[in-house]
């Protein structure tokens, strides 16, 4: 599956990888909304997001909405440039509300 | 790597004019000459938009756009139906089946890139 | 942007021109089959892309004649047209027209000259009567543009912001049909600049009851550009079936702001701040404009429509008429042209197949060296290369081997037409269409073929009360046919008409001196005389079968393709007119033979065996011009003397014996030196009156060797031979 779950001091950390497009929508939005429904902090990481629609981006609000929803929290880290040019276009990176950092090689690495 | 774009019109001519002016313009072009062959070529690999003629021989352009919408892979791969002024009907059924977008034949270079523009930029 | 179009152009050229044959054979179905619907659809989408592909090109004239044959086209297919004679005649008019087109326009560059513009004005009105009447009631999808004037401004005047406004909330279905909203707005931002946007997505429901395929978002934005409404409405042209989409020009009223507000699903209160936060209004204009709009409301409840092309509202469904599809999609059609081949340039063949030519050159070359060294593995390898060689050689013939099929159907059209003006009806019988040859004989072949099937319907087929009276089917026959024979193609023209007049030739033939007065040569060899030069005009024979114009032009044309053409006859049964052609004209399976010096090629299909010369025969060759082949009479030519070589015959001498059309003939050479293939190097103009040559070659050693002219030779022996005979019956 392209969404990989793994536990980082009790927060968790999602990895998203490949498209986030109306092909893969319904089965994200399935697994995100799982996750959401978890009592934790946790960080959606998009470094490896190739492709994203409206169809991914709508997928990213309502899993923010429940991850409000539930009362935790919900951070986005890692945008890749596929992922940082949909939230500039539709001017969204402040609803958000992440720092929107260029993942760097260096980063990942760790 | 440009978007593929996969056109399929029983003219080689049409054919080659808009793969120039795609290419031109960046994409990829991957051809088809009917519905049938066009089908052949989605075997996989990822394609961005469809342009497809509606009268073809072995298989025509509306029903190809239904065979497309079939396709788990390609069922929202946008279409540009290229029907002409006096194929209203067709346009509506080629709406019916899914290919919401059209051009208009005969047409220009750049009006087919316009088109194209609009639902998918290199 | 500027396209380099011109490979493009020369692909709709030949596209074009083979649309149109297609066309043309279509349409000469439909006169026997007219309800044909796979028929009249294959000739609909021949206008049809022939049309489609000259607007690429700005090919106006084309387009524009071309759309009247279409619209009659649909017309026909739709039924609303019945398929009848003089249509099928215009139709095919205009398919000669429309080359004339496509030959002119967009082969040359050119414009039609004033015959051609007169012959165009006149299919036009003869299509015309095909055309539905022109009815002004077409529904014109008239968008209310209306006018900014037209709305009475109920204060609050205009508003301060430059730009333009535009409102989105895209329809749940737009990105199932494969519209991504974000994509027009990337397109958007290319015509001009969004000054601000607004994701709205209050319409995005639960997550249970989210669909992650519909789509749920909105935008509100304010852009900045100089492109006129009707460009920026275009971006969400394909979106607007079930999306909503208001568009503000810069400087909009107030009102319509307003009005805006209102129209949105979202609350007013939201969209104010949206709009005042954007810059689209000041928070002052939005104050006023909504305590306005409420005073000056309608006492009806309705509200001032907005003054907008594009307030395209939900709109409904196309209903889909399920019948008609499946109508639609049954074609038959099984010939997938396109997929099944690859379009190369004649030129690119000739020059791959002239180069196999050097190749097989320069094999046998390395071949001969081989042996000469007789170093038996590089024999060996030397043996193996030429069978590859070989393979090759044949593989690129083959690449240019083109069924005569496509030539036999031109005639469809000619024999219609040719009957049509002779009032004769006859029927044209292909078969062997597939039996392929080289490209460059099909295309050197049509004209010899017009004159004999043209001669067939004017001279050989009698008129219908003719036929009556002999007791034959009113309706004449003319059959092509072709088919493969030891190494040739032949092709024959065959009609059931009355067939020669055996006994007005022979008396004409020796009017002319071209056969001794007390000689009766065979029938067949008579009926050949018509081929003769100076056989022809002849009104003698016109009134008999007339089948004498221009004969020996259709006999000098074949010869030069290195073939032959015969004739056979019977009286009242009709006539076959049998051409035989060699398969290519490039290169040939030769037997190499030598005399003297010199080395000659025969062609090897036509090599029968080849024997010794006994001291016998060789005696009698001085008295007689024939050999006893196991008790066969085989004339012969010596080829030393032939071509006049010096220096006696060798010891031992040979014969090889050869054979054409039906007849054998011995030619006798000192030396046989085996196969050999070689690629025929056409002799200069100078040599073209040499008799018996066809060509040249060159050897692997560097020399030069002639190719006979076989069908030559056999004849001027054969006749040799008759003459002998004759002048011997004559002594008796």
């Amino acid at each position: 599956m392209p969404i990989i779950a793994t536990n980082k001091n009790g927060q968790s950390l999602l990895h998203i990888e490949g498209d986030m497009t109306i092909y893969t929508a319904a089965d994200m939005k399935s697994e995100l909304i799982a996750h959401m429904a978890q009592p934790c902090e946790r960080e959606i990481d998009l470094s490896e997001v190739s492709e994203m629609d409206s169809a991914g981006l709508q997928i990213l609000i309502l899993a923010k909405r429940e991850a409000e929803k539930h009362g935790t929290s919900m951070r986005l880290s890692g945008h890749s440039r596929a992922v940082l040019d949909v939230l500039d276009m539709c001017n969204l990176a402040s609803y958000f509300g992440d720092p929107v950092v260029l993942s760097c090689n260096e980063k990942k690495g760790q | 790597m440009g978007k593929a774009i996969l056109i399929v019109d029983d003219s080689a001519s049409v054919r080659q004019v808009v793969s120039i002016a795609l290419k031109g313009a960046g994409y990829d072009v991957i051809e088809g000459c009917d519905g049938k062959d066009a089908l052949t070529k989605l075997n996989g690999q990822k394609i961005h938009l469809i342009i497809s003629d509606v009268n073809m021989p072995n298989m025509d352009g509306i029903t190809f756009v239904k065979e497309v919408k079939k396709l788990p892979n390609y069922k929202f791969t946008p279409i540009i139906m290229l029907t002409t002024e006096s194929q209203e009907g067709k346009k509506q059924e080629g709406q019916a089946a899914g290919a919401k977008a059209w051009v208009v034949k005969p047409f220009q270079p750049a009006q087919m890139l316009t088109a194209v523009a609009k639902l998918i930029l290199p | 942007m500027s396209l380099d179009l011109d490979q493009a152009l020369q692909t709709y050229i030949a596209e074009a021109r083979e649309l149109l044959q297609d066309m043309e054979d279509a349409l000469l179905r439909l006169e026997a089959d007219p309800n044909d619907a796979d028929t009249i659809g294959a000739i609909f989408r021949a206008a049809h892309t022939i049309k489609g592909s000259a607007g690429l090109f700005g090919l106006d004239p084309i387009v524009s004649f071309t759309h009247i044959v279409e619209d009659v086209l649909d017309r026909v297919r739709d039924g609303d047209v019945v398929i009848e004679a003089n249509l099928i005649a215009v139709l095919l008019e205009s398919g000669d027209h429309m080359l004339h087109l496509v030959n002119v326009v967009a082969a040359q560059g050119g414009q039609l000259d004033a015959e051609a513009i007169a012959r165009e004005n006149g299919l036009r009105i003869r299509l015309q009567a095909y055309q539905a009447s022109q009815d002004s009631s077409k529904v014109s999808h008239a968008v209310q543009v209306e006018t900014e004037t037209s709305f009475q401004s109920s204060g609050g005047g205009f508003v301060e912001t430059d730009n333009w406004h535009i409102s989105l909330r895209f329809g749940q279905n737009v990105m199932r049909d494969g519209m991504d909203p974000l994509s027009f707005i990337r397109y958007l931002s290319t015509l001009g600049e969004i000054v601000s946007i607004t994701t709205m997505f209050d319409a995005l429901p639960l997550a249970d009851e989210m669909d992650a395929e519909s789509c749920y978002l909105g935008f509100e934005i304010d852009f900045k550009s100089d492109a006129d409404k009707a460009t920026i409405a275009g971006v969400f042209e394909f979106a607007r079936e079930g999306s909503l989409v208001h568009i503000l020009p810069p400087h909009s009223k107030l009102t319509e702001y307003i009005e805006l507000i209102r129209s949105l699903p979202e609350s007013e209160t939201r969209l104010g701040e949206i709009l005042v936060a954007t810059g689209a209004l000041t928070q002052q204009e939005l104050e006023s404009g909504l305590s306005e709009q409420q005073t000056s409301a309608r006492p009806d409840g309705s509200t001032t429509p907005l003054g907008e092309i594009l307030v395209e509202q939900r709109s409904v469904e196309h209903e889909v008429v399920q019948a008609a599809l499946d109508k639609q999609t049954q074609s038959k059609d099984s010939k997938n042209k396109e997929s099944r081949y690859i379009r190369v340039q004649a030129d690119k063949l000739d020059e791959l197949i002239n180069m196999v030519g050097e190749l097989v050159i320069a094999g046998a070359g390395v071949s001969l060296l081989a042996q000469r060294v007789k170093d038996n593995p590089l024999q060996e390898a030397a043996s193996v290369m030429s069978g590859l060689v070989e393979e090759i050689r044949d593989g690129a013939l083959r690449l240019r081997m083109v069924p005569i099929g496509e030539t036999f159907n031109r005639f469809q059209r000619v024999v219609r037409d040719v009957g049509r003006e002779l009032g004769k009806d006859i029927e044209l019988v292909i078969t062997g269409a597939d039996t392929e040859l080289d490209k460059t004989v099909v295309e050197k072949i049509g004209d010899p073929l017009m004159h004999l099937v043209r001669n067939a319907m004017d001279h050989g087929i009698e008129s219908a009360s003719i036929r009556q009276e002999k007791g034959k089917p009113e309706k004449g026959t003319l059959r092509l046919n072709a088919f493969h024979d030891s190494g040739s193609i032949v092709i024959e023209i065959v009609d059931d008409g009355g067939g020669l007049n055996r006994d007005r030739i022979l008396q004409k033939a020796r009017d002319r001196g071209l056969i001794a007065p007390n000689v009766t040569p065979p029938d067949q060899e008579i009926y050949n005389m018509i081929f003769e030069a100076g056989f022809s005009t002849a009104e003698a024979i016109t009134n008999l079968s007339g089948r004498g114009v221009g004969m020996d032009v259709v006999k000098r044309n074949i010869a030069a393709l290195r073939g032959t053409v015969s004739l056979d006859s019977a009286v009242g049964q009709g006539t076959t007119v049998s051409i035989r052609l060699p398969l290519t004209l490039a290169i040939i399976d030769g037997f190499l033979v030598g005399v003297g010096k010199s080395s000659y090629i025969v062609p090897l299909d036509m090599v029968h065996e080849c024997i010794e010369l006994t001291e016998n025969d060789r005696q009698a060759t001085g008295e007689r011009s024939y050999l006893n082949l196991r008790g066969e009479v085989l004339p012969f030519v010596m080829l030393r003397e032939h071509f006049e070589i010096e220096g006696n015959g060798a010891r031992r001498a040979n014969v090889v014996v050869v054979s054409c059309a039906g007849q054998k003939a011995g030619l006798v050479v000192d030396e046989l030196m085996g196969e050999f293939q070689t690629v025929i190097k056409p002799l200069g103009k100078i040599f073209s009156t040499l008799r018996g040559i066809s060509g040249s070659t060159i050897l692997g050693s560097g020399e030069v060797a002639l190719i006979l002219d076989v069908p030559s030779l056999v004849q001027q022996a054969v006749n040799r031979e008759s003459q002998h005979v004759s002048t011997r019956q004559l002594t008796h």
